[in-house]
């Protein structure tokens, strides 16, 4: 095993770590190996560490159980079944879905988006998103503008992402065939108007899709009581489960045209995709022990509560932007406000290149970000940063204070200002 | 600690007549006995046996027997269906035992199923082998004891066999024995 000092080299000594494996909270059960050095920031890439029941339930899965789901009936392949079962149940619960068969399990949330995206338009229909979609949206719909000749409208957003819904109401045309949005974007985490633009849907008769892979286990949502029709989620951010682990929620009376077909198991003599839910879009062998791993990260999510996991990383990005805002130099995107967005937050160091920036958090301060424009050029169009990119600084409910706080410190060694800068950890 | 604490599918299979459809059987973590007359009470539409004892119900289009130590279910959706209605049972039957103080129990029949719910697991081919004009003319005359079920003959073919065995739990239910020779359904 290489330990931390041979992965990432010597680190700088950044004063504050002797309380931080305490305030990670060891006693939660946290799986991985973070160690004093290791300042994982990049949450919305994926979360890591993972809940410890996670790694349990993959490993009892893979130990003790082994059979795929929905093709036996011995009691192993009924258990694997169960623990299917249990997932989606898990994950309807978080999601304020109350039919279970509603939810669908695929890879992630791009196949997810995929699947309502290609299984929704035809030729001629109109479809209408915004201007800080993630590529998992955007090259679908590009996807269907070249092979069907659907027509895209683009919402435009403002520099901080947010985005008026009466401009995407204004965009609407009779062939509005469907409204995709965002729920939170990845690139500066601005929370859209989800719920206002639901209702506009709602009242033309218009679906609408909601991507909720920055959301779905840190904001609260409630797909019924909003109206969503179609609401696409990944299982290995939010829902701290393992990649390869997605779904999609798919309103009851809508129905999609399945992105595959094959094998669901019982249902064999049919020489069509059954037109039950969840089977009708779960074609081939289920991802069981990754399932397995979400379902215990979803019920990790639950127990914790997610309003309380919102209010911890709300805690830590407030904490995160006033240092920000004490660092001169420095361009912060998005907008500035936790109750406005998730705990997502891009920026630049004036003078010194994203990528550069990325690198020396990680190599000298073991600090773990991502540079680059993040699969999403329609947000780094919209914030003005798709020439340069930014570097993005995205927490996670195990992230603590003193991670913050070496992050801003480190920040502000890299653009020069240290000595200009007295943080509000350094004033208490 | 609820009453009952689990229910877990113990066999499954597909429907033999429809494909699209599952059957299978649960076992409850614990012997059911006492709170099915309080469940008959409360499932109005319930068929109760007390000499199985065995309790008869339908959840929608899906035909659920619970017996004291095994629980049948007919034309389930999916396996993920079976296990969220189970889910919903188990809640039933804990709060159902929660508030038996205040339920008077029923320990007669006090349901008997419909002429078109007979019919719905009748094969539907109105052959007239039985002498009726329709199927559902025969589900008629069945409720009202004028036919027996072996005089459908085609239920007695192969391909009606999870037909028939769903149609002899409805039918045993107001009181027609399942034919000689015929395995009795799961759990008697």
């Amino acid at each position: 095993m290489t330990d931390s000092t041979e992965r990432w080299g010597k680190p700088v000594c950044v004063p504050g770590d002797e309380d931080r494996e305490q305030e990670r909270g060891s006693g939660r059960g946290l799986a991985g190996s973070m160690t004093d050095v290791d300042i994982y920031m990049d949450n919305a890439a994926t979360s890591f560490p993972k809940p410890e029941a996670v790694i349990e339930a993959m490993a009892d899965f893979m130990r003790n159980v082994g059979a795929s789901s929905g093709r036996g009936a011995y009691r192993k392949a009924l258990e694997a079944d169960k623990i299917v079962f249990r997932a989606r149940q898990a994950v309807a619960r978080l999601l304020g879905v109350a039919d279970v068969l509603r939810v669908v399990f695929t890879a992630n949330a791009t196949e997810s988006l995929n699947l309502a995206i290609k299984g929704l338009l035809s030729p001629g229909d109109h479809v209408v998103t915004t201007s800080m979609e993630h590529n998992a949206v955007w090259r679908p719909l590009k996807a269907v503008e070249r092979t069907r000749g659907v027509t895209i409208s683009q919402a435009p957003c403002a520099h901080d992402g947010t985005l008026d819904p009466a401009d995407m109401e204004a965009l609407l045309r009779p062939n509005t065939r469907l409204i995709v949005m965002t729920h939170a974007s990845n690139v500066t985490g601005t929370l859209m108007p989800v719920a206002e633009a639901a209702a506009i849907a709602r009242a033309r008769g218009i679906p609408i899709l909601v991507d909720c892979a920055q959301t779905a286990g840190v904001h609260p949502i409630d797909v019924e009581r909003l109206g969503l029709d179609l609401v696409a989620f990944t299982g290995h951010k939010g829902l701290m489960g393992p990649t390869g682990t997605g779904g999609l929620y798919i309103r009851g009376g809508l129905d999609l045209v399945p992105l595959k077909d094959g094998g669901t198991g019982g249902d064999s003599m049919l020489e069509h995709q059954p037109e039950w839910l969840p089977d009708r879009f779960e074609a081939g062998t289920l991802n069981v022990c990754g399932i397995a791993g979400l379902g215990a990260g979803a019920r990790f999510v639950l127990e914790e509560g997610v309003e309380r996991i919102r209010e911890k990383e709300a805690g830590l990005l407030r904490r995160l932007l006033d240092g920000l805002s004490e660092i001169p130099g420095l361009e912060v995107y998005g907008p500035r406000d936790p109750a406005r967005q998730v705990a997502v937050v891009s920026l630049n160091v004036r003078g010194v290149p994203a990528e550069e920036v990325a690198s020396r958090l990680d190599r000298e301060y073991g600090i773990m970000v991502r540079a680059g424009l993040h699969c999403a050029p329609c947000a780094h169009k919209t914030i003005g940063t798709i020439q340069r990119g930014a570097v993005r600084i995205s927490l996670g409910y195990f992230n603590t204070e003193g991670d913050v706080d070496q992050c801003v410190r480190a920040l502000a060694r890299i653009a020069g200002r240290l000595s200009e800068v007295r943080l509000h950890a350094d004033r208490s | 600690m609820p009453f009952l604490e689990d229910i877990d599918i113990a066999f499954i299979e597909p429907c033999v007549a429809d494909p699209g459809r599952v059957r299978l059987y649960a076992e409850p973590s614990r012997d059911l006995a006492e709170v099915l007359p309080y469940l008959n009470a409360v499932i109005n539409h319930a068929t109760y046996n007390k000499d199985g004892p065995s309790l008869t119900f339908m959840k929608e289009f899906r035909l659920i027997t619970i017996y004291p130590r095994r629980i049948t279910m007919s034309k389930a959706q999916n396996t993920t269906d079976a296990w969220q209605v189970l889910d919903w049972l188990k809640d039933l039957i804990n709060d159902t035992y929660d508030r038996r103080g205040s339920i008077t129990p029923v320990h007669g029949v006090r349901w008997r199923p419909t002429a078109l719910q007979i019919y719905e697991w009748l094969p539907r081919t109105n052959c007239k082998a039985c002498g009726e004009p329709t199927c559902l003319a025969f589900a008629v005359k069945l409720l009202l004891g004028e036919r027996t079920p072996q005089e459908c003959e085609p239920l007695f073919l192969p391909e009606h066999a999870s037909l028939r065995r769903a149609f002899f739990e409805i039918v045993a239910a107001f009181g027609y024995p399942a034919p000689p020779g015929y395995p009795a359904p799961p759990g008697t």
